[in-house]
């Protein structure tokens, strides 16, 4: 069979028009419709138990009138940065003194890396029962430890004082390896020269530290610790079987109160609310992350 | 000198990056090394370091409900990893070879589905599904989970063809080849490792959520990260076995890490880069 130049063009532009179409189909339904049907149902007073009010756009903006005034929604927005800003410092400062640790040139140290990020690629859920563990004081090596020393430790889990804390520590366990791996990445494109010169006039290891490594890596420790606020934001399963929320609403972040909202009290239309102005919050995060990627694009 | 004296492998520093990793490790050691043991010796103090281990919480889980949500995980994990192939491969190879508006479109379907919080999108899966009866099924799930790392499969596959010479294809197209031809027959087998990079995570992204399978499922076709759950709620606390089921659910996720570690970092952090 001849084809011709042009043939094999209109063939080629057909086969990619082929390989890309149910791709980008499924995308839309996925990406697209889903937010726009959840925009519309925040505009309703949707109970799975109220036959009709799926469609009742009768006080469009019921929902969102409400939400200032709902203390549990205000807490879960406090809770939730609570979470967020405590356990993100801990992972950008752990993750870069664990990097700093290990960003050395030896094969036994490459093997251990990979062990270093055993925490991150856990099932999440897995990672909660871990804590469970931990946490449970008649079976806990934590506990052991401390009867062995005669000192008494609180129920940490549903403890008023410490349920927040005990989420943070588990957490910080689970991601400090995402923000170790990113630095340790770009610790390894900062030529060896440069501390050299620093070390021949005579600049101590400290120095070095914070004239030369820091401010290399400072963007990738911004960048990290914005990819964690995002993600901060979907902390779930540690919330859902570490304290459920509890003690009272001292664990409920937002994500976890319109859960609670959707699929325990049925609140369909409230719950999507809630979850817009979370969306616009995470998309507010991920537009500056953006932004500042163009920025350092710019500056490098 | 190639290496600065500031970055040397020390045996002090050695020394000192095996401590930490083991206090590291050490919380998921203990959840390990508890599925090993009795009802008894858990409740144990102090707690007995060397022991007979024993594989009676396994065998219990065996002849339990957990084998069949075992099969669940398994079968919605890999059908949906072959699907998402199957869309994403074709869709990557195009895309790398054509730069179009598509290309925008799809970095934001990335972002969206990598960043949003998943209520978002449970929400309306949920109520469609409560609609057209695809609830607590297989069915379901694997649509889930393919639509969720078909961007994935696409964010990881097109740097691989981007590193084929179009030189290669255009002189099989010269010879008469079709494009479908040369795609299959040229392109696809240079990209084997990737693809199965690419395959490794799907099935790792797919098996670890929790939070689609906790809503989209009741009984019939809950997955082993939910049934782990229900041993708390349901049958007592028998820490043996709720440790034996973690260690099973996450045994193919530590195999599977390990085999790709090289590319591990990229999947991690699609979206995170580029987007």
């Amino acid at each position: 069979m001849e084809l011709t130049e042009s043939g094999i063009d209109l063939e080629r532009r057909r086969f990619i028009a082929f390989a890309l179409t149910p791709s980008l189909i499924v995308l839309f339904a996925v990406a697209v419709l889903p937010a726009i049907y959840l925009v519309v149902t925040s505009l309703t007073p949707f109970q799975l138990t109220t036959p009709g009010s799926a469609a009742d756009f009768s006080e469009p903006f019921r929902n969102y009138s409400l939400l200032p005034g709902d203390p549990r929604f205000v807490n879960s927005l406090a809770v939730q940065a609570k979470l967020s800003v405590a356990s993100v410092l801990f992972q950008v400062l752990l993750g870069m003194l664990l990097a700093l640790l290990l960003n050395v040139p030896s094969r036994f140290v490459e093997l251990a890396r990979t062990f270093f990020l055993i925490p991150m690629v856990l099932p999440p859920i897995v990672v909660a029962v871990i804590w469970k563990l931990i946490y449970a004081p008649d079976i806990s090596p934590v506990y052991y430890a401390a009867q062995a020393l005669h000192f008494t430790l609180p129920a940490l889990t549903s403890s008023v004082d410490f349920a927040l804390a005990s989420i943070i520590i588990a957490d910080t366990w689970e991601w400090t390896p995402f923000t170790f791996l990113m630095v340790l990445a770009a610790l390894q494109t900062i030529p060896d020269e440069y501390s050299e010169a620093a070390l021949v006039d005579g600049a101590g290891k400290l120095q070095i530290f914070w004239y030369v490594t820091l401010p290399f890596i400072t963007p990738i420790l911004v960048i990290s610790g914005m990819f964690r606020l995002i993600d901060s934001v979907k902390a779930f399963p540690l919330i859902f079987l570490l304290t459920g929320g509890g003690p009272g609403t001292v664990t409920e972040v937002t994500n976890y109160y319109a859960y609670l909202l959707a699929f325990d009290t049925n609140e369909i239309g409230y719950s999507s609310a809630v979850t817009v102005v979370m969306l616009l919050l995470v998309c507010g995060i991920s537009l500056g992350l953006v932004w500042m990627g163009r920025r350092k694009e710019a500056l490098a | 000198m190639s290496t600065s004296s500031l970055r040397k492998a020390t045996s002090g520093r050695l020394i000192a990056i095996t401590i930490t990793l083991l206090i590291l490790l050490s919380p998921f050691l203990w959840l390990l090394q508890m599925s090993f043991k009795t009802n008894d010796q858990i409740l144990q103090f102090p707690p007995p370091l060397i022991f007979t281990p024993t594989l009676q919480n396994y065998v219990a889980l065996w002849h339990s409900a957990f084998s069949a949500s075992f099969v669940n995980s398994l079968l919605s994990a890999s059908l949906s990893t072959a699907l998402a192939l199957l869309f994403g491969v074709p869709a990557a190879y195009a895309l790398s070879r054509w730069s179009g508006r598509a290309k925008h479109a799809l970095s934001f379907a990335i972002l969206v589905t990598r960043m949003a919080p998943p209520i978002a999108f449970t929400i309306p899966f949920f109520l469609f599904y409560r609609w057209i009866g695809l609830l607590d099924t297989i069915t379901g799930l694997v649509l889930v989970y393919t639509s969720f790392n078909l961007p994935l499969v696409i964010w990881m596959m097109q740097p691989f063809f981007d590193t084929i010479p179009v030189s290669l294809e255009e002189a099989a197209l010269v010879d008469g080849a079709r494009t479908r031809t040369v795609f299959t027959r040229i392109v696809l087998p240079m990209v084997t490792p990737g693809i199965a990079a690419t395959a490794i995570l799907c099935f790792l992204y797919a098996w670890n959520d929790f939070f689609f399978a906790l809503i989209l499922t009741r009984t019939h076709a809950r997955t082993a990260p939910v049934a782990v759950v229900n041993f708390m709620n349901y049958e007592g606390w028998e820490w043996g076995k709720i440790a034996a089921g973690g260690s099973l659910v996450m045994a193919p996720v530590l195999i599977f890490s390990l085999a790709v570690r090289r590319y591990l970092v990229s999947g991690l952090t699609a979206g995170a880069v580029k987007g």
